[in-house]
């Protein structure tokens, strides 16, 4: 059989709401070449299926019917995915299809499709038959979408948290390999898109659609807050900035009252400085930040760090107004504040223009939700360059208007002063319901040696988790109410293993990971011993010795509570184009079509399904793999 | 569904006989429904068996009844304590949804799926009587308790073969089983779930019903015997579920909690919270509880003329953290608690039950069971022990168990088969099925559809001993 190359491979990322594909592996990994709507629409003959809506309607003059294709309409449409799961399988079926009819990848392909978690067994000999009876494929690789994320991360232990459309799906992966998953259905990104639309709804005019619902939750003002924080303006909120370093390095950009976000988002928005910043650190350790009791600043400091990002990219376009608003004396940060502007555009004349002009501003309908501060988003590139620097001098705000009028004489400017509600997109239920639900997977692991392996990588992906704010607000919920902090009744302990070198009682072995001496109230001096205490009973577990990997220690259980750490896995860092790391399983699919069907091509036997394998077994062979 | 084109090749003929279907093995548990293909070695599905009932809306699986927000959320058990099926009508339901959430074809806009986002939880469970039935080409193995009722059995054979249209259908001993598992078909089945512990020969397969015995000292009694340690400890634990904690902050060991509490505006039904107190009290046996491994009994005393329980409280403790964020060392009493299942003396008092009883622990089970069977046959049952389910894994079992039977039977080659992985022995009758029906041999077995169809529900005491 021929080897595989690069441009050999096809990879379909289904979703419930948008599929991502990809004809032929491009030199550096990027995001996704094609998104389709995962839709399909009833042909007109009841039993077939069409990518687009085809209605019958009489020719004026005689009595002929005439089919018309309208290929932005998605009314009637059936969405084969619902929660995740196959709900019409002869839809999707069509789907793929239409999918491969569309790009003509040729015989010889290798074909990668990521299941969603929930696909069942059945469902995945279905797609193996139809893949090689239809496309006539000589080699198919069906990768679960939480395996094809810890692929993108590299990692082999991995809680992966997928925040999609209806639901997020919660899979705790153990080298490789799925050990326990959950879903949360009614926890996705739609569902935080009605939240906000049902607590906005009534309150501003003109009245919000859905639609810009959707863009408010995308906007940098939208935000879910850390719990138990209060929103402003409600009981229990401080006016006064506690720490004004903090308020002014974060609002080194950020925005005085005057200052306007536009909304929405575009493509041209710097995506995935919060990536940036997380490469730069190492690991983001949140059970520190946490423990430390100084949340608060480490978001100020993140903040600023993306602040500081924001600034470099902006000086060279806009120096003047970086300038400007460095030189803002207080500012307060968007979670602080009772109102915030946020401004719609929309179409004077109806229809196909408007969709025209959706399409032109919003490829890709979630790019850059939670990059940078606020200016960020009013760094719109369709606007001229100095309308940003009319945002931070009021006096110029009039005439830049009125310049953008004429500019775009068919858009309508809507500004909104968005209350508290832009907070409440997701509340601490929400949270707290995602949170129970990954605790729940990784103690139900039944291998309980790796579940504190599990708890060291995080990671968070799915659209709805680009909501800013979100991933943090998960983070130390998990922290707040699951961490085991190590107990003082553990300090005397004698099982020190005998690998860890004398403890110098000076705090200057302390590692700078999960243990941060203050917060405990217990007793601080001589931390190693503490560390050592606590992990004696599982050397995976102590910092120290993480180092190097140690296969020995999997060989009895090792009956300690878990987790002693609550960490996010660092992405990788050798993807350049990548920055994004939402659809993390699209990219683990590049790289395993990659490694795979490319670099290995068959030699290992058992990695995909070939043609040959397929003829033997039937569809059942899937599930040798 | 039915006219899908795609599936045509694996219509089951009528005498069962296909070689390339595979069969699915159910095995359900008071605490957990295990299912999945034969053939595999881990089961694909795993559900709790419990279930919650909020108005008339049924909550199947774990991924939704720990939800404290759902209002009047009762959480039920269609098990009895037995570890027989009580309640048919949730026991189908719960099954099937196993089945069919996790391996076969997920039935379309099934309500019981339906988590808070779904209000119109009105449709007719059973609306759609034409549909393609869940096991339409799947025979089902499905396991069974060795002191099941001959009704009990009649209504499962009426199930797989009415409600999900099996082509075959067998019903097998869970004890014989989990001896398969371990690869024997002659042993000594001693298998702790969580409702009840059994004891019990097997030979050539077959249950030697004058041998069996069954108790409670299992998963169940460990817990109760652990609300019993906390009510009783100095100060008294008080037993605080996740759910109702929203942070929890660090303090010394043995110092009061300081946590902020969640609010709920509605009543929090009892068995919920019953539930989420389980959940801790799993993670404490899991962490702390060990049993104790010898020499002799904890409350004995050592040849040396120290109690043994003065060198256990030398022994170094275990620290468990509550949900709350207290926390404190376990000594001796994480040994204590579970002591009562070798030693009735031992086993703590719990309000409202009635003490425990020598015969009801493991040694006196054991014992009994032995002496129930021909002599010839005890040499070999002695030497081919199997321990399985979940509640075996507590540390220090098979050791003190073995510890147990040596001085029982001194003399007697002893030897223990215990599955060194986790989720072999938790699944261990479910593994045995799993090979069971995985077996050319076994095809020729298999109650078809036809014989169903001719003999009716009796059949399976007939053929399934």
């Amino acid at each position: 059989m021929a080897p595989y190359r690069d441009e050999h491979m096809l990879i379909i990322a289904p979703g419930s709401r948008t599929t991502h594909v990809q004809l032929g592996l491009p030199e550096s990994l990027a995001p996704a070449q094609h998104k389709f709507a995962t839709r399909m629409f009833l042909a007109p003959d009841g039993k077939s299926y069409e990518p687009y809506r085809i209605k019958s309607s009489k020719k004026e003059d005689s009595d002929e019917e005439e089919l018309i294709e309208y290929p932005e309409d998605d009314e009637g449409a059936i969405w084969p995915l619902k929660d995740g799961r196959i709900d019409d399988l002869k839809c999707f079926l069509a789907f793929l299809h239409h999918i491969h009819g569309k790009l003509q990848p040729g015989l010889h392909i290798g074909l990668v499709i990521v299941a969603q978690p929930c696909w069942t067994p059945k469902d995945h000999e279905e797609i193996t038959r139809f893949v090689f009876e239809t496309f006539k494929v000589p080699g198919f690789l069906l990768l679960d979408s939480a395996i094809a994320t810890t692929w993108a991360y590299g990692v082999e232990n991995a809680l992966v948290l997928d925040v999609g459309y209806t639901k997020a799906d919660i899979s705790a992966v153990s080298q490789f390999a799925v050990a326990n998953r959950g879903t949360t259905i009614g926890f996705g990104g739609d569902n935080m898109t009605e939240t906000l639309l049902s607590l906005v709804k009534g309150k501003y005019e003109p009245p919000f659609t859905k639609e810009m619902a959707e863009k408010l939750k995308q906007s940098n003002i939208c935000e879910v807050l850390p719990p138990n924080m209060p929103l402003p303006g409600s009981e229990g909120f401080e006016e006064d900035i506690s720490n004004p370093a903090a308020a002014a390095s974060t609002g080194a950009l950020a925005s005085g009252p005057s200052v306007k976000i536009t909304g929405p988002p575009r493509m041209n928005t710097e995506p995935g400085l919060d990536d940036v910043v997380e490469k730069e650190d190492g690991v983001l350790d949140i059970a520190t930040i946490v423990a430390s009791g100084k949340t608060q600043e480490f978001l100020a400091k993140a903040e600023k760090a993306k602040a500081d990002k924001a600034a470099a990219k902006k000086a060279v376009k806009d120096r003047e107004a970086a300038e400007a608003a460095a030189t803002r004396a207080t500012r307060i940060p968007n979670s602080k504040r009772l109102h915030n502007t946020w401004v719609w555009e929309s179409v004077k004349s109806d229809g196909q223009k408007e969709k025209e002009r959706e399409k032109e501003k919003t490829p890709e309908p979630v790019t850059a939700i939670d990059s940078a501060g606020p200016v960020q988003a009013a760094e719109d590139s369709s606007l001229p360059a100095t309308e940003a620097a009319g945002q931070s001098k009021p006096t110029a705000k009039k005439d830049k208007k009125k310049q953008w009028e004429d500019d775009n004489p068919d858009l309508v400017r809507h500004e909104y002063q968005i209350g508290p509600e832009r907070l409440m997109v997701a509340d601490h239920w929400f949270i707290d319901r995602i949170a129970d639900e990954i605790y729940r997977c990784v103690q139900g692991m039944r291998d309980m040696s790796s579940r504190q392996n599990v708890w060291d990588n995080i990671i968070i992906c799915g659209g709805g988790a680009k909501v800013k704010g979100f991933k943090e607000a998960v983070m130390q919920t998990l922290n707040n109410r699951y961490l085991i902090s190590p107990s003082s009744a553990t300090m005397f302990m004698s099982e020190l293993p005998s690998n860890i070198a004398t403890p110098s009682g000076t705090g200057s072995m302390t590692p700078n990971a999960s243990f941060t001496p203050t917060p405990h109230g217990g007793p601080t001096q001589s931390n190693s011993l503490l560390i050592a205490a606590t992990t004696a009973s599982n050397p995976a577990l102590n910092p120290n010795l993480q180092s190097g990997y140690n296969p020995g220690y999997n060989t009895h259980s090792s009956h300690s509570q878990t987790p002693t750490a609550i960490k996010l896995a660092s992405p990788p860092t050798y993807m350049p184009e990548y920055k994004d790391f939402h659809d993390a399983d699209f990219l683990g699919a590049c790289v395993a079509a990659k490694t795979v069907l490319v670099t290995d091509g068959g030699a290992t036997k058992g990695l995909f399904v070939t043609r040959n394998m397929f003829n033997e077994e039937g569809p059942s062979a899937i599930h040798q793999m | 569904m039915a006219s899908q084109p795609l599936t045509s090749s694996m219509q089951p003929t009528d005498v069962y006989g296909g070689d390339e279907v595979s069969a699915i093995i159910l095995d359900p548990g008071f605490s957990s429904v295990r299912a999945g293909f034969a053939g595999e070695d881990t089961p694909k599905s795993f559900y709790t068996s419990y279930y919650g009932v909020a108005g008339d809306r049924t909550i199947f699986s774990d991924e939704d009844i720990h939800n404290p927000l759902i209002k009047d959320l009762e959480i039920r058990n269609p098990m009895s304590k037995d570890g027989v099926v009580e309640d048919w009508d949730a026991a189908t339901q719960l099954w099937e949804y196993a089945i069919t959430s996790r391996l076969t074809k997920f039935k379309q806009g099934d309500p019981r799926t339906n988590g808070l986002n779904d209000k119109d939880a009105d449709v007719e469970m059973d609306a759609a009587e034409d549909e393609e039935k869940p096991l339409e080409e799947h025979p089902l193995l499905m396991t069974e308790t060795a002191w099941n009722s001959s009704k009990n059995r009649e209504k499962s054979i009426e199930i797989a073969m009415e409600n999900w249209g099996c082509p075959a259908f067998w019903l097998a001993r869970n004890s014989v089983m989990a001896a398969f598992g371990a690869g024997r078909a002659t042993a000594l089945v001693i298998d702790l779930g969580a409702s009840t512990a059994s004891v019990m020969c097997i030979h050539d397969g077959l249950i030697l019903k004058k041998s069996v015995q069954k108790s409670n000292v299992a998963g169940n009694w460990v817990s109760s015997q652990v609300r019993s340690l906390f009510n009783n400890s100095e100060p008294k634990v008080e037993l605080i579920p996740h759910y109702m904690i929203s942070a929890k902050t660090p303090v010394d060991a043995g110092a009061p909690a300081q946590a902020t509490f969640q609010n709920f505006d509605h009543k929090i039904s009892d068995s919920f919270r019953a539930l989420e107190e389980e959940r801790v009290i799993s993670e404490f046996k899991e962490s702390v509880v060990q049993v104790y491994n010898g020499p002799n009994r904890l409350n004995s005393t050592h040849p040396s003329g120290i109690p043994n329980i003065e060198n256990v409280k030398a022994m170094p403790g275990r620290v468990f953290e509550f949900p709350d964020g207290s926390n404190q060392m376990w000594g001796a009493d994480r040994m204590s608690v579970v002591e009562g299942m070798w030693d009735e003396r031992a086993a703590l008092p719990v309000a409202g039950e009635p003490a425990l009883t020598k015969a009801q622990t493991i040694p006196e089970m054991v014992k009994a069971s032995i002496s129930g069977v021909d002599m010839d046959l005890r040499a070999a049952l002695l030497q081919n022990v199997v321990v399985t389910g979940g509640t075996t894994l507590l540390q220090g079992f098979t050791d003190r168990l073995h510890n147990e039977m040596v001085n029982m039977y001194p003399g007697a080659r002893i030897k223990i088969q215990a599955a060194g992985l986790t989720t072999e022995r938790r699944f261990g009758s479910w593994v045995g099925g799993s090979i069971l029906g995985s077996l050319g041999t076994f095809h020729q077995m298999w109650i078809s559809r036809k014989e169903y169809e001719e003999f009716g529900a009796s059949v399976v005491d007939k053929r399934c001993k």
